[in-house]
Order: C-alpha cells, then structure tokens, then sequence
C-alpha cells in the first residue's frame, strides 16, 4: 500500500508581486504532477496568502498545527522571515525555493533558489569587466534589496568600483519618474535593479521610454542588470522595453540540455495560460522534486530524516546537476549571465563550468570588515 | 573614528567552554557554517585548559558558560572589563550573580542555552565588534589621559614663548602648534620637549665630604 503526503505549498498568487509566484506554484505543481515516485502519494495542499506578511504565518501555523511537516513556499524574504520561527516552533521543514540575499541558515529551512555568491557576485564581475565601474542602485524598499545592494556595493568598493547612488520605493509602488531622472542625471555605467513586481516592470518601462525621448540608446549606453529579472517579468514588461537587460540567474527558459527541453514542454502543455517558466519556477520544481524523492527514500515525513535524505539526492535538474550542501541546507547551483530579447527569454552570455557551493554568509568570498558606504570625501585641493 | 565593522568571522577559532556540550550543539553547526572552528578546552578541576597566553584577538573567541565556576582566570582589566579576547557569555540559569560573573568576565555577548542557530551570528556580530569598540575606546582614554598629563607642559611652554618672541598667547600657542606638526609631534609631546631643551643646566653637583673632616670642621 503506498503511503499519502500531504504538502503545503504556498505562494501569493494574487496581489503586488504575483506573478513571479504563479510561475513557482506552477513549477511545483508540475513536480506533483510528474511519473510519481514508487510507494507514495502526493497530496498538494495549497494556499494563497494575497501578498499580505501577516496571512503568511497564520496560514503556516494552521497547516502545521492540521500536521502538515512540509511545505514548499515563500517568495519574499520578508515573508519567509515572517514564517520561520512557526516552523522552528512546530519543528516542520520549509523548502525556500527563490533565490536570495543569504545571511540566514535556519535547521528548518533547505534553500533550493540561489545564494548571493551564486547571483550577485558573478554580475559583479561581469560588469566591471564589460561595462564599466560606475553604478546606480535601485531597488524595492524591503530587506532583499537592501542586502543585495549592500552586498552588491561591498564587492564594487573592494574592487574599486564606485556605487553613485540607491534608490528605492515601496513595494507595488509605480511612481517611478523621479528615479529614472536620478539615473539620468548620473549617467552610471549601468543600473543595478533589485525591483520586485508592478515596480519592476514600471520601471523598465518609464527608464527605456525616458531614454528613446532624449536619444540615449539604454541597453548599450545605461544596461540595467537585475538579480530577480526571469522571463515572466519580462513578459510583464511589454515589448517596446523588454530587450536588453541583463540577469543574473542560475537558470534560463532558453537553456539547451534534454532535461530543460523535457521540463520546458511539460510545463507549456500543463500551464498553457503561462506565467513563463522562470529560475523561481525551477527551484520550486527541484525543491518539490527532492523533497517527493526524500519522502520515497524514508517513507516517513519525519524531519530529520528526511531532511537527511534530501542532503543524499543527486538530481539532474532543468538547470544541471543540483544537490543540497549538508552543512548550510543551500543548493548546489550554476551561476549564469543572460540577456533579454524582444520575445521575452533570455540569451545566454556566460555560465560556470558546473555547479557552485552555496556560501550564504559569504565566508570566502567578502571583505573581512564592512565597507563603508561612501568614497572618501577627500580630495586634492592644490 | 569608530573601529570598522566586523562582518566575516571566517578563519576564526571559538574555544567553547562548557560542560554541557548538548545544549551547544546548534552553536557547533552554525559556527562551521560561519567558516569558525571550534576546540573544546578540557575542564581539570573546573578550571578550562587553554593556553591564554597564545590567545590572539583577532582570530580567537572565547564562549564561556556562565553555569560554571570561574572556568577560565583572565587577565583582565578592571576598570574596562576588557578581556583579552572577544568573550560571548553562554546563560542557563539567569540569576544576577552569574550574569554579573559574565560581565566581570567581559563577556560583550550573551547565548541563551540551549543555543539556538538563528541567534550565532548576531551573537558573533555584537560580541566582536563590541569587543573591537571597547578596545578602541580604551585607546582613547588611555590618549586623552596622556594628553590631559601633558597639558601642564603646553601652559608652560606658551608663556616661555610669549615671553621670549614678545607675542600674545594666541600667537604663540599657533607657533607650538605649527612646530609640533613640523616635527610630527602630538602638541603635548612637542610642548614637553620644548621645555626640556630650554631648561638651563643643573645645579652644580654637591661634593659630598667624608663625616670625620666635617667633624674636625666643628
């Protein structure tokens, strides 16, 4: 007799930022949805929190406390920190499927989206090493783009780079002009955009429409490059402004292997309606697809148990090979740099050789002391 | 300026002192997660065998339960509690007269026991960086003492020079100050040795005579 799971699965997929978490809910449906593992079954169970923080812990607790042990959710930083201590209290696992800003590793949380050394260092180097070394920062007014943009400008400051100026707006706010008017009186090299939702795609759109009024051709003179940016908000974005841009990201629709292929068609047949894949919809998809395997592994829900089990999974994933790191509970992944086309996906431009260890708290990679925010004020005066 | 924050704890080494080693456990994980390895020193007699000498600030930090007696005797120093190293205190039972134990300690942060992972690196963050903040207050003092000691010697100084270049106290004050930045002197320290080279020459030295020709002089 095969055993019956019941997960949690919880994205807004309605309100302010909701399209990047219909792609997720999506991905991880469609893990559901695939050859089932022998001896088990299945039973998503999902929920919607609208985009309100305060649904997000009221909705884990009622799962949990109906004893539900896993749930794969959460897109927004601020709303994972919300549920945390719920799952630590109840002992439950969430499986964090959206890449972000480290600086976190709870016992009860396996990260399967990408961690700051695998997304925002190596744009880091790209830029410098293709664009220039002058930066504008701009970003949606929560904890992600802080800390990205913190980590963003440590790494510039270390490698002498300069960041000129960050700006950011609430989130679901699109009264962008006075931002695009900043960027244009600094006239950095490039943008670095933590942007998230209506504000994002609001902001591509007021940028590039600004730059075509005054004969500035943007990809080229001001490309805007973005950690969030997948192919669902680029389709969000409309096709006057949508090309161009740079992401970084651990996965791409447009990536060319048999399992991406595979992945890609299932997902088109099963969601006709879209929202695109995305590299959020993938971790979704790998986060559902190591937890099924786990669960067939142990056939028990217990944590521990198969929280180890998850750490034991090699899996051939869209985006290659992905595995979870038993130390950190972080992925695995493959960084890459893609650029966006007017048919809203991503070209390739750069990817690692294989998968990267996550390094959440950035051990290896930053500067020992914290860089202080600004060039020195000094300057030669005779 | 205040000392710049500490951020990245990676190649640290945490000397965990307790004699409850489940209730640390989480602290073990989340330090390696960290990039800080973690040693054990061995309790003889209650006392923590750790050579305190080869402690190093800038790569050790000591974790000491505040449940055990007097674990670890350091050298610290009591009007600053500054320790040695960063010390991160480790609370079970909370009573005032172990937390105070911590304190004297210089403990600059507290875990809860059982250790908690989430609470680590905040814990790391305030207990180094308060311990890097203390120290450079220290210095500060120990600088404004110095300074505070030596201002007799400016007083001085700008009256000798008032009276020997017939100038007002300003004028001469600027003068001091000027010539101690020439020579890369603090203005305390110019000062002191401007007034030393300007002493005249000791007394001629008294010859001491031998007690009996004293006594034939009566």
């Amino acid at each position: 007799m095969s055993k019956h799971f019941r997960i949690g699965v919880m994205f807004s997929t309605t309100g302010p930022y909701s399209v990047v978490p219909r792609s997720m809910l999506n991905g991880a449906l469609l893990a559901v949805a695939e050859r089932p593992a022998p001896g088990i079954t299945i039973e998503p169970v999902i929920v919607n929190p609208g985009g309100d923080l305060a649904r997000y812990a009221a909705l884990s607790r009622e799962m949990l406390r109906d004893g539900i042990r896993h749930v794969v959710g959460c897109y927004t930083s601020s709303s994972r920190k919300e549920v945390i201590p719920c799952f630590e209290k109840h002992d439950a696992l969430l499986w964090y499927p959206s890449h972000y800003e480290g600086f976190e590793s709870s016992n009860n949380v396996i990260y399967t989206g990408a961690s700051p050394n695998q997304h925002v260092l190596p744009l880091v180097d790209h830029a410098l090493a293709t664009l220039g070394s002058s930066a504008f920062c701009v970003g949606s007014n929560y904890i992600w783009a802080w800390e990205n943009t913190r980590i963003f400008r440590e790494a510039m400051t270390a490698r002498g780079a300069r960041v000129l100026a960050e700006r950011y707006v609430a989130v679901g706010d699109t009264e962008i002009d006075q931002v695009v008017e900043a960027i244009l009186e600094a006239r950095p090299d490039f943008v670095f955009n933590n942007l998230i939702g209506t504000s994002n795609s609001a902001f591509f759109r007021a940028f590039r429409a600004a730059c075509v009024a005054r004969g500035i051709d943007q990809p080229r003179a001001i490309p805007v490059l973005s950690c969030t940016l997948s192919e669902p908000e680029l389709e969000e974005i409309g096709t006057e402004a949508v090309d161009g841009h740079l992401s970084s990201s651990v996965y791409f629709s447009s990536l060319t292997s048999p399992a991406n292929d595979a992945f890609t068609r299932f997902y088109a047949e099963t969601f006709p309606d879209g929202p695109a894949t995305s590299a959020d919809a993938e971790a979704s998809y790998i986060a559902m697809k190591l937890l099924i395997l786990s669960l067939a592994e142990t056939g028990t829900d217990d944590v521990e148990a198969v929280k180890e089990a998850a750490t034991r999974q090699h899996l051939l994933a869209p985006q290659g090979e992905v595995r979870i790191d038993p130390q950190t509970l972080h992925a695995y992944l493959t960084p890459r740099i893609g650029i966006s086309n007017a048919q809203s996906r991503f070209d390739l431009l750069v990817e690692a050789p294989g998968p990267v260890r996550p390094d959440p708290y950035l051990v290896q990679s930053s500067p020992r002391y914290a860089v202080a925010a600004r060039n020195s004020s000094l300057r030669v005066v005779k | 300026m205040a000392p710049r924050l500490l951020q990245n704890f990676n190649g640290g080494r945490a000397h965990i002192v307790t004699s409850s080693l489940t209730a640390v456990e989480a602290l073990d994980k989340t330090l390696g997660k960290l990039g800080v390895g973690v040693v054990y020193p061995a309790l003889e007699d209650g006392r923590a065998k750790i050579d305190l000498g080869a402690l190093q600030p800038e790569r050790d930090i000591l974790f000491i339960d505040g449940d055990l007696d007097n674990p670890v005797a350091l050298d610290i120093d009591a009007g600053a509690h500054q320790p040695p190293v960063p010390v991160i205190g480790l609370v079970g039972v909370e009573a005032p007269s172990r937390l105070k134990h911590l304190i004297n300690l210089g403990a600059s942060a507290f875990l809860r026991k059982p250790v908690q992972g989430g609470a680590v690196y905040t814990a790391l963050f305030l207990g180094i960086n308060q311990f890097l903040l203390r120290g450079d207050l220290r210095a500060r003092l120990d600088d404004m003492d110095r300074r505070r000691r030596g201002r007799r010697a400016v007083v001085k100084a700008i009256i000798a020079r008032m009276n020997e270049a017939g100038v007002d106290d300003d004028e001469a004050y600027e003068w001091l100050r000027r010539e101690s930045m020439r020579s890369r002197q603090t203005l305390e320290a110019y000062c002191e040795a401007f007034m030393t080279a300007r002493a005249g020459p000791l007394d001629e030295p008294v010859q001491l005579r031998p007690a009996e020709t004293r006594a034939e002089r009566r």
